[in-house]
């Protein structure tokens, strides 16, 4: 009888800690593009080198155009002084449009891309990863856009790279 | 002179061998006489785990359980066991989403009796085991009201249900102690320490929970209390 006694206190505390689950999302489920600001600059002339340079932007809003061509209204970035901004991917279409309004000119840059389902758990459900395919931009201050990363599946990291005249 | 030192030699060396020889067989009448016997078929203990049960009614409303075992003891120190069991589950997360599974498992595997026999003392019915299992189930899972979730955007989509069925495998480490409490009835319980062979791919939809292994990890650990009775 002693023998049972202490078999059957083992085992509810050895239950006790099989049992125990966290249920709360602790996973981090939103996904941003992250763009860079550079300028390429001509350091040796002889040899025909130039090189990056990370910029401050003076002056930028960014807002979202919609797939109808209206600009959304509500604005995404709205700054002074900025080297990096993170830009929210359509989950639902092949494309995000964004308008970026610098000091003195604006451009359009669009992000084709496709999304994919990533299922995380039963606690944190599931979220949209992007695989960018192409950049394209209009060219009044941006000069050229580079991709550096084509998986859009973190937040904090730097996808492309976009270098200003 | 030289001859007879020969044989003084070989004279020596056989009393020598016949010597020992004689004294080993003492020596192992002695053991034969003073190890307890123990049979090669030492009966079948038939039991259910109360673990799963008392998890099922009491601790948690989303899982329910049941499984039971057929142990064979051969020798007092190998016993093959096979346990089969089935699961239900139908749980809700915080998040709203619903996952459903149900159906058969079953284990093979084996348990080493490591309580060693005691010269001159009688066989102990009781067992400490340490054993391995091979797990298997062909469960069908469902998850329903996977929703990604709106943005800048636009509104939300609700993704269509998602049924999966694929085979698990998996293994058990099993560490236990099984104590005789009345005549031919044992209880005990047992740990194991659970590793799946087959895993999913990261970011696919997969099952929270896989009939007789638990919650979907690449490792788990388990419990059982079994109550059982030896034919």
């Amino acid at each position: 009888m002693k023998h049972s006694t202490s078999l059957l206190l083992i085992a509810f505390v050895l239950l006790g800690i099989s049992c125990a689950s966290n249920e709360n999302c602790t996973e981090d489920r939103i996904v941003k593009l992250g763009v860079g600001f550079y300028t390429q600059a001509l350091t040796d002339t002889a040899k025909n080198i130039y090189t990056t340079r990370a910029i401050n932007l003076d002056t930028l809003s960014v807002r979202g155009l919609a797939t109808n061509g209206t600009l959304i209204d509500s604005i995404l970035y709205k700054s002074k002084s900025i080297q990096k901004i993170y830009l929210p991917l359509n989950k639902f279409e092949n494309g995000s449009k964004f308008v970026l309004t610098f000091k003195t000119a604006k451009d359009t840059v669009q992000v084709l891309h496709t999304n994919s389902n990533y299922y995380i758990s039963l606690e944190c459900g599931c979220m949209e990863v992007h695989s960018i395919d192409t950049v394209l931009t209009t060219n009044h201050l941006i000069d050229s856009i580079k991709i550096i990363n084509h998986k859009v599946n973190a937040t904090n990291a730097e996808h492309i790279q976009i270098f200003i005249n | 002179m030289q001859s007879t030192y020969k044989y003084l030699l070989t004279s020596l060396l056989i009393c020598f061998v016949v010597f020992s020889i004689q004294a080993q067989e003492k020596q192992d009448k002695k053991i034969e006489v003073k190890e307890p016997k123990t049979k090669f078929w030492d009966g079948m203990t038939l039991q259910i785990d109360a673990a799963s049960i008392v998890s099922s009614t009491l601790l948690s409303k989303d899982i329910y359980s049941v499984e039971a075992g057929a142990q064979i003891d051969i020798k007092h120190k190998y016993l093959p066991i096979v346990e089969l069991g089935y699961a239900s589950v139908n749980k809700t997360s915080l998040e709203n989403l619903t996952f459903k599974t149900n159906g058969f498992f079953g284990r093979v595997g084996i348990d080493f009796n490591l309580v060693k026999k005691k010269k001159d003392v009688k066989l102990s019915p009781n067992l400490f085991l340490m054993g391995l299992r091979l797990g298997m189930t062909n469960a069908t899972y469902t998850i329903n009201n996977m929703v990604i979730a709106s943005d800048y955007w636009g509104a939300g989509q609700t993704l269509p249900e998602s049924k999966l069925s694929p085979s698990k495998v998996w293994f058990e480490l099993v560490f236990g102690i099984r104590v005789e409490v009345v005549k031919n009835t044992f209880m005990g319980w047992s740990l194991r320490n659970k590793h799946l062979l087959t895993t999913d791919k990261v970011g696919e939809i997969s099952p929270w929970y896989i009939p007789g292994y638990g919650r979907n990890a690449t490792s788990n650990w388990g419990f059982s209390y079994t109550v059982g009775y030896k034919f």
